[in-house]
């Protein structure tokens, strides 16, 4: 067992998600991101229980599509906007880009387990979907990577899944078929969720394979589709969740693993920082790959995903792919996957990306799924995030407690 | 204590010895380590007696691909082109540009196979100091 001080589960210093919210992301022009905001994070708040006045504690995750909404963000606007300025002790955020959700966990509980807070509320909203496509590629290749060393290469976020796909299939061995399977299996979850930005389309791998080359060896299709959306969850202690909650979800043990910065500094592109992280969040939760119920992992190429499921031991080296074209993560397999379709079908959404898939394994483990998509006595979650050129891997051992 | 004192200094004699049509890399002077990319104390030793040093330009391809869409607006280069990531001989590792073959493609490229590098021309260079590489040739 891991000698890191993780709280006795059931104490007040043992940290539980007791509501989530999320509106649907895809393409909403319409749609105000501040509104977009307090609605998810009205949804929570509903969904825990509590009233608004309850929350006393504001972990926000940024945006990416602009600095003046960041801005908010930073000032406490959302602590006026949701009527808490004068109640709430403090606004600040959080922010690792991809795996920020998992660093918003971390710090969520932590500010539980410390006394610091009682009610804590993460929220999220993004606004891709209807932000400039080139000023996002401009941002994405400017900001995120080295520029004074990768800038000079023309290199933007599409290329490096290029690099890291064309690693991961030269080591595996894996075939464009295998790889655009991945694709049809987060589409075949995603058909199930109605807060997936592709909900009503099907995908074939005909279709993924007959998409244009973007960045070798990595198609249209097979790349994320930037889109808007919000999601909220509510942190409590468990002891104060056992006042008004019959079950509610704790974390059992995390792990991570920084790896690089830049993309071309990782010494293993095809491996990124999973297999240590895995080692240390099974320490921690005492319990593994064998005894999950479901995984959520960041998705945003389908390499980024086989690679992190290799990593977590949920599949053979190598397999990951294969895998997904027997059909094993889709719905009616074996193991579920990403079960709200993934950044790659639900929509990425930014830093949001990782926040719906955390978003979605709370929703499973206290069984507030759709009937079509619950998967059924879901007691064990994986979870994994990554952030930037897949700089780290973050894992979230959760699991669902009942009173 | 004299330190490097902001980026230009740290990155400009990459840049210098890449118009020069040199390949170089950071090396700490205190325990020997070679370092890419370059940083403001040694990764290992965490000293600041830091200089650079040639290398061979021979490598092995570790990753790459072709980009076709989406350049970045500043980075004023029409696609396709391909980047590479290339870990050195002498064991730093760095992401390039790879030099399309006769054909006009980078078809003959695979991962683990070997690299060299082969400068850009000065122009180039000049506006986008980045390590050009190129499979050796015969191969
Ligand atoms: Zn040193």
């Amino acid at each position: 067992m891991s000698n890191m001080p993780y709280p006795q589960p059931g104490s007040a210093s043992d940290a539980a998600f007791i509501g989530i919210g999320e509106i649907p992301s895809g393409k909403y022009p319409k749609r105000g991101f501040m509104a977009q905001l307090v609605e998810a994070a009205a949804r929570a708040i509903q969904d825990s229980g509590l009233q608004h006045t309850d929350i006393d504690q504001l972990v926000l995750i940024p945006n990416l599509h602009g600095i003046p909404d960041q801005a908010d963000l930073i000032f406490s606007r959302v602590a006026e906007e949701l009527g808490l300025h004068g109640r709430v002790k403090s606004s600040m955020m959080v922010h690792s880009g991809g795996s920020t959700s998992d660093n918003a966990t971390r710090a969520a509980a932590g500010l539980v387990a410390s006394g610091q807070a009682r009610n804590v509320l993460v929220v999220q909203s993004e606004k891709w979907g209807s932000a400039d496509l080139t000023e996002m590629v401009d941002m994405l290749s400017v900001n995120g990577i080295p520029r004074e060393w990768e800038g000079t290469s023309g290199l933007q976020f599409n290329a490096i899944g290029g690099l890291i796909t064309q690693r991961y299939m030269h080591q595996s061995g894996s075939t464009p078929e295998e790889m655009a399977s991945v694709c049809v299996a987060l589409r075949e979850w995603a058909r199930l969720n109605p807060n997936a930005m592709w909900k009503d389309k099907e995908l074939t791998v005909e279709q993924v394979l007959a998409s244009k080359l973007v960045s070798d060896p990595i198609r249209a299709i097979e790349c994320p589709y930037l889109a808007d959306g919000a999601a909220a969850f509510v942190m409590t202690s468990a002891t104060e969740a056992r006042r008004n909650h019959d079950s509610w979800v704790r974390i059992g043990g995390s792990g991570g693993c920084v790896s690089h910065y830049s993309s071309g500094q990782d010494a293993e592109l095809g491996e990124l920082g999973w297999p240590k992280a895995a080692v240390e969040a099974y320490d921690a939760a005492g319990w593994g790959p064998q005894d999950a119920d479901l995984a959520e992992v960041y998705d945003s190429y389908s390499a980024v995903l086989t690679i992190a499921l290799e990593g977590l031991g949920l599949s053979k080296k190598g397999e990951a792919a294969r895998d997904f074209h027997a059909k094993r993560f889709s719905p009616g397999g074996e193991f579920p996957v990403n079960t709200n379709g993934g950044l790659l079908s639900a929509g990425h959404t930014g830093v949001g990306g990782g926040m719906a898939l955390l978003v979605e394994a709370v929703r499973q483990l206290l069984h507030r799924a759709e009937p079509e998509r619950q998967v059924a006595g879901a007691e064990r979650c994986i979870v994994g995030g990554s952030g930037g050129s897949y700089m780290d891997a973050q894992i979230m051992m959760l699991e669902r407690v009942e009173k | 204590m004299s330190y490097i004192e902001n980026a230009e200094q740290l990155t400009g004699p990459f840049g210098e010895a890449l118009a020069r049509g040199e390949l170089t890399v950071q090396k700490c002077n205190s325990c020997g380590e070679l370092i890419m990319y370059p940083k403001y104390r040694c990764p290992s030793c965490f000293g600041n007696d830091l200089d650079w040093c040639a290398v061979s330009g021979r490598g092995q391809l570790l990753t790459y691909t072709v980009l076709r869409f989406g350049a970045p607006s500043s980075f004023d280069v029409e696609p396709p082109y391909a980047i590479g990531v290339v870990r050195l001989d002498e064991g730093p590792q760095l992401t390039g540009r790879l030099h399309a073959g006769a054909d006009g493609t980078w078809d003959h490229y695979r991962c683990d196979e070997p690299v060299v590098f082969e400068p850009a021309d000065a122009a180039e260079v000049a506006q986008r100091p980045a390590a050009w590489f190129a499979a050796p040739r015969g191969s």
